[in-house]
């Protein structure tokens, strides 16, 4: 086990490197030069040479890449290009909000979806399973766009049951006044195709054969999904929770921007929209360290789950 | 009127030792729509950041808050400097007893401002570390500068040589001689960059200067989550200032939020959790009512009328105009040929209908390079051609632009046409795009748009790359040179984004700048402004007119047609 | 975007294909629900089919009525905006300039003017051709779902964006599905060292984010269809690429390919004649799966400014003017395109359901 997660570790250090290159070539060829939204709206040659030199931009494309790879070996990717600030200080002052909204989200979506779909896999066929699967069909088919924008509409200004928006220094006021909102549109999204996934699991699980074994020794009905259906289909539930935990510090870029949630998703298309470099390579850097990291430790959790898995 | 501002500048003129006026119970809550970059008034140039520097920050003058048109007033200084006879020698005297906001800096003295701090302030724009997006303000205009600034060649600026044309002659006295005379350098002076900053401030706070404002203004920054939220509290070191017999400021706080979609921003007001907000294009109709026969003339839908809630509204000092490259080998050039087409496309282009569709009649048509509002506007010259498309058409077809076997023109020489457009990629470019697709199928030339971030355009721009882009330019300071530059050949590939050069403009642009505004300075701006239609380096856009809210408990609610931000004079009585 | 594969791959005993197909095929004829579905996107192809040749909404970018006319059922609804138009802000101009000094206006002359013999002949050219005729918009009030800010016809616009968003949802999906099928096949069939190399592709495209991935793609190519579809590609692939590469490792093994490996088939005809049309019902779940995905990203992607240019629309573009609209009160553009996406895309998901369990050789 322990050799298995050393090597796995050993294994992201191409993939990082992958992913900087990707990077540096995406961004020195489309990511548009930061120098000449610093210049103001009429500068020389010199003040833009100036600043060039001050962002080590005029230094040669190998050079700039040590220096990436030296800011990733340290995690001090310095300052923003935009504002000077530190970027570690924008990314502290960014991941709590995201947090805040995005793990309530993760955990009510979590238990709401698989009891849900396990109680309609258990029905399955029936009369309930068939609405439920409608409902949960049709609320998949609207753009979530429109949900924010007519949950904003008319849940808070036309009816005045939420905030508009806003955000505050202090967790409880987000939790109880600012974050409801946003939460029930993300949990509109979110909660139906997650529906659908589980109970095709458990329903995928419930046609194996150890059930029909388990039910032929006489196990309740109970027990059977309980103790068997539930253990075995969770590997995929876990597979994809993981899957989509690193997306949790991206957090809901809509929302965020509908609702003044003032998270990360925001600052990637404001550090884009101004080349930031430096804040785009810390989130993408901290982003797939964060998709790596958690896609092992799902074949851990597999591991835990279900002995019967060979981790190779 | 007259006789109240009079009361109110000798008012204003008395000091006092500082006390706290605001009420730091008070909260006025705004929103900006586009995030800011930080608060150092020599490294920033966004109208976002430039507002938070103008509460923080104090310039030497700045304008008076009630007269229209805008006019320069004493700020930190007693009166108005002495100029010598020539105009080259500014003598500011600084009122004394005006102290900096606290700051650890200061090690818990008090701080005096002086005028070496603004001696220190403008030498900033002219650092080559500091690379100061105003520095072609300052460049080459006082005496002894340049040698400075090439001495410190890359490396910075040596602050303690003397500086012939920037001198401290004492505590109070500030000298600034300039290499030749210039009528607008008061107004220049008036902008928030050239507020006077701390040296001790800036040297202590090096590396994160944007974040560490320390200045002499009304407010201080207390809070700064870039791209979401800045709070400002009143200044308790703030010198006393009274308007209309109150002391300023009144809100102890004010908290701003970045909030960049319209639907949010809007309705967030609406629901009371903003106080002061501007439109939103969506929703200009939704809150005023909009006179058919006169769009200019509005007022409040009644629903928000009855709220009490109270319409401000100003003309932008500002132009927006679709310019051609002059130096491309498709649109630009000075052939006949060429002005035909460039003639044509502005001849196709439904000008009125875009004031009418996207603007909802909130705009005037520009037909002067000039702005109404700023000195040397003519508001007599029509400037802008007809909207004629037929006869475009004409014009085309005169000029040898045949209709091709495919529907679209060619080049006189028989080579394919096609041109370019650069644009942004946001909702309100895309009303845009729709017209002037419009306007290019009516005179069957191919258009094809060159989608970018405006820093990525403007790159392209610099290195003659783009035919076509839209720009506006608002004025630094209210006066004719700040937008007849614009076509200075001089200036090509910079401000002057058309890269226009004409040789007679030339001689009639550096013949203006030796005259001060009036009739005879007019007539240049005549025959200049007749060179730019004649050439047609530019379309003509429109001027803005902007219109602001404020909830009915907002008291002193008034815009100002030059300052950012009128927070200071703002009360809030709920 | 893709997360949700169908991981859980069948192990079937290898039935002829055919013979699944058709069983396939039965089993769909007796699901009521799954036939429903599949008339109603067949129907939406259809009209897609019709948007793509010109004879339905093609008319789409005219000014046919007055901007934002509420639909015809819902005359009353809609505000009493009056709308500006371009008669109105001439006047007010005329208006301003003859209150002003109307004598003092000056312009350019004709002296100044290199053009004034040339323009004047075009002026009189163009008078004398038929005078411009703007005649009043011929239905008003008379549209089934109104019209857009510009007066034009949101049916028409729907019908286009249809058009344009399935040819967008289907071929982004083909396109995602055929980088991710022939990377695919190469890792699992292949193995080790070409596996290695893709793998190592896949892992660094799903370590970086999606939006990031979305924001540099469309930052350098220019707008439209193409674009789009390629953005939507590119940053889809893996789903099936994952997919693909387990089944490709499965089938290898069994006895009929190594049967085929025995008569002398290449490495081409075995990947592709052998192991591929035993996987196809897979690929043809996860086609829909990622159809019904990108046209609910294509709205996203229009609505952060990457969708089609001005001489396209899709359900995106036209959900991208909702919140302005939405904030005037005019509901029926975003109500029309909802319904329709709605509509398409339930039925796309119903029949997913059902040719899974059509195409699922365990159900009997």
């Amino acid at each position: 086990m322990f050799a298995y997660i050393l090597r796995r570790l050993w294994q992201m250090v191409p993939t990082l490197f992958g992913v900087m290159l990707l990077l540096f070539v995406l961004f020195n060829w489309v990511g548009g030069d930061p120098s000449y939204i610093l210049a103001g709206k009429s500068f020389s040659a010199d003040t833009l040479a100036n600043i060039r030199h001050q962002l080590g931009l005029d230094q040669s494309l190998p050079q700039q890449f040590l220096i990436f790879v030296r800011q990733v070996l340290t995690l001090d990717f310095g300052i923003s290009w935009s504002t000077q600030q530190p970027v570690a200080e924008i990314l502290a002052s960014r991941i709590g909000p995201s947090l805040t909204l995005a793990l309530p989200m993760l955990l009510v979506s979590l238990l709401l979806s698989v009891i849900i779909a396990a109680i309609v896999a258990y029905v399955r066929g029936s009369l309930t399973d068939r609405i439920v699967t409608l409902i949960c069909t049709l609320a998949m088919s609207v753009s979530a766009l429109v949900y924010i924008i007519a949950g904003q509409y008319w849940l808070a200004h036309k009816l005045g049951w939420f905030p508009i928006l806003g955000w505050s220094d202090s967790l409880a006021t987000n939790l109880w006044y600012y974050i409801p909102l946003p939460l029930l549109l993300g949990l509109v999204v979110s909660l139906a195709p997650d529906i659908r996934f589980y109970r095709s699991c458990f329903i995928e699980e419930m046609g194996h054969d150890y059930v029909r074994t388990a039910r032929a020794k006489g196990l309740s009905e109970r027990t059977i999904m309980l103790k068997h259906v539930m253990r075995n289909a969770l590997i995929p539930v876990v597979t994809s929770l993981m899957m989509s935990l690193p997306y949790l510090f991206l957090g809901a870029l809509l929302l965020e921007r509908f609702f003044g949630i003032p998270g990360m998703g925001n600052e990637v298309l404001n550090a884009v929209d101004r080349s930031d470099f430096p804040v785009i390579k810390a989130i993408t850097i901290y982003v797939a360290l964060a998709t790596m990291l958690f896609n092992l430790l799902a074949d851990i959790v597999y591991k835990l789950i279900d002995p019967r898995v060979q981790l190779k | 009127m007259m006789k109240k501002r009079m009361l109110v500048a000798a008012i204003t003129a008395l000091f006092t030792m500082a006390a706290q006026a605001a009420d730091m119970n008070k909260v006025l809550r705004v929103a900006f729509n586009v995030p800011e970059t930080g608060f150092d008034p020599a490294k920033v140039s966004d109208t976002y950041s430039g507002a938070i520097i103008e509460n923080v920050f104090d310039p030497l003058v700045s304008y008076d808050y009630l007269a229209r048109p805008a006019k320069v007033i004493p700020n930190t200084t007693v009166a108005l400097p002495a100029v010598s006879a020539d105009g080259r020698v500014y003598t500011f005297k600084l009122k004394p007893g005006i102290y900096f906001a606290a700051d650890p800096v200061f090690k818990g003295q008090k701080r005096e401002l002086t005028a070496a701090d603004y001696a220190y302030a403008i030498k900033r724009h002219l650092d080559p570390t500091i690379n100061s997006p105003w520095s072609f303000l300052v460049d080459g205009r006082f005496v002894g500068a340049d040698t400075l600034v090439k001495a410190a060649g890359k490396g910075a600026l040596n602050y303690d040589s003397p500086v012939e044309g920037i001198k401290a002659l004492d505590k109070y006295t500030l000298q600034l001689t300039l290499t030749e005379g210039n009528y607008n350098f008061l107004q220049i002076l008036a902008m928030p960059a050239f507020g006077a900053v701390a040296r001790e401030a800036i040297e202590a706070y090096a590396s994160n200067t944007n974040a560490k404002p320390v200045g002499t203004g009304p407010y201080t920054l207390k809070e700064w989550k870039p791209g979401s939220k800045i709070v400002l509290e009143a200044n308790p070191n703030f010198r006393k200032l009274v308007l209309n017999g109150q002391t300023l400021p009144k809100v102890g706080r004010v908290e701003v939020s970045i909030i960049e979609e319209e639907q949010p921003l809007w309705l967030a007001f609406i629901n009371k959790q903003l106080d002061i907000s501007g439109i939103p294009q969506a929703a200009l109709q939704e809150a005023l009512v909009i006179d058919p026969k006169n769009p200019l003339n509005v007022k409040l839908q009644p629903k928000y009328a009855k709220q009490g809630i109270q319409l401000e509204r100003k003309k932008d000092l500002e132009v927006t105009y679709q310019f051609f490259n002059m130096q491309d080998p498709v649109v630009g050039g000075s052939a006949k040929e060429k002005i035909a087409l460039r003639r044509a496309i502005a001849m196709a282009f439904p000008r009125s209908e875009t004031i009418a569709a996207i603007r909802r009649g909130q705009a005037v048509p520009m037909n002067y390079v000039i702005p109404e509002g700023v000195a040397g506007h003519n508001p007599a010259f029509k400037g802008a051609v007809k909207y004629d498309p037929a006869a475009a058409n004409a014009l085309l077809d005169r000029f040898g632009y045949k209709v091709g076997a495919n529907g679209l023109r060619t080049l006189p020489d028989g080579k394919p046409l096609s041109i370019e457009m650069a644009t942004g990629t946001s909702g309100i470019e895309k009303q845009w795009n729709e017209y002037w697709q419009q306007a290019f199928d009516s005179l069957k030339i191919q258009l094809t748009f060159k989608y970018g971030k405006w820093n990525e355009l403007n790159k392209a721009n610099r290195q003659n790359k783009l035919q076509m882009w839209n720009l506006a330019w608002g004025a630094d300071y209210p006066d004719g040179e700040n937008f007849m530059q614009l076509l200075y050949s001089k200036n090509a590939g910079d401000a002057n984004s058309a890269s226009f050069r004409h040789a007679e403009y030339d001689r009639l642009f550096e013949a203006s700048l030796k005259l001060q505004d009036g009739a005879e300075r007019n007539r240049l701006y005549d025959a200049m402004n007749k060179i730019v239609v004649a050439q047609q380096p530019w379309i003509f856009g429109d001027t803005r007119i902007r219109s602001s809210l404020a909830h009915s408990y907002v008291k002193n609610f008034k815009l100002h047609p030059l300052l950012n931000t009128t927070w200071r004079y703002i009360d809030i009585q709920k | 975007m893709t997360n949700h594969t169908p991981l859980l791959a069948a192990d079937a005993a290898c039935p002829a294909s055919r013979s699944l197909w058709q069983l396939g095929w039965q089993r769909l004829r007796r699901d009521r629900i799954g036939l429903a579905a599949l008339w109603v996107v067949a129907a939406f192809v259809l009209l897609a089919l019709a948007g793509w040749l010109g004879l339905a909404g093609s008319h789409w970018r005219h000014e046919v009525a007055k901007p934002n006319t509420p639909p015809a059922l819902f005359k009353h609804y809609g505000p009493a905006t009056v709308e500006l138009t371009a008669a109105d802000i001439d006047a007010a101009q005329q208006h301003h300039t003859s209150t002003a000094d109307a004598s003092a206006a000056t312009g350019m002359s004709a002296e100044d003017d290199p053009l004034a013999a040339d323009m004047a002949a075009a002026q009189a050219a163009a008078a004398k051709t038929a005078p411009a005729s703007t005649a009043v918009p011929p239905h008003d009030g008379s549209l089934v779902c109104g019209s857009d800010s510009r007066g034009r016809d949101v049916l028409q616009k729907v019908i286009q964006g249809t058009a344009t968003s399935l040819l967008v949802g289907l071929s982004g999906a083909l396109l995602a599905m055929l980088i991710g099928t022939v990377l695919g096949a190469l890792s699992g069939y292949f193995g080790r060292r070409v596996d290695d190399l893709l793998m190592w592709f896949y892992s660094v495209f799903t370590s970086v984010p999606d939006m990031l991935l979305l924001l540099a793609f469309s930052a350098v190519m220019s707008r439209g269809i193409d674009t789009v579809i390629m953005v939507m590609a590119l940053t889809s692939w893996t789903g099936t690429y994952r997919l693909m590469r387990a089944e490709f490792m499965k089938h290898k093994c069994r006895e009929y390919v190594q049967a085929a490996d025995a008569i002398g088939a290449s490495h081409r005809s075995r990947m592709f004649r052998h192991i591929l049309p035993n996987v196809t019902h897979l690929l043809l779940v996860q086609f829909s799966l990622l159809t019904v995905a990108l046209i609910k990203y294509e709205a996203i992607l229009s609505f952060l400014g990457f969708g089609v240019g001005v001489t396209q629309t899709s359900w995106g573009a036209m959900l991208a003017e909702a919140p302005a609209e939405l904030l005037q009160g005019y509901w029926w553009q975003m109500a029309a395109v909802t319904l329709c996406m709605s509509l398409l895309v339930t039925a796309f998901s119903m029949l997913t359901d059902s040719l899974r369990d059509a195409l699922d050789p365990k159900v009997q």
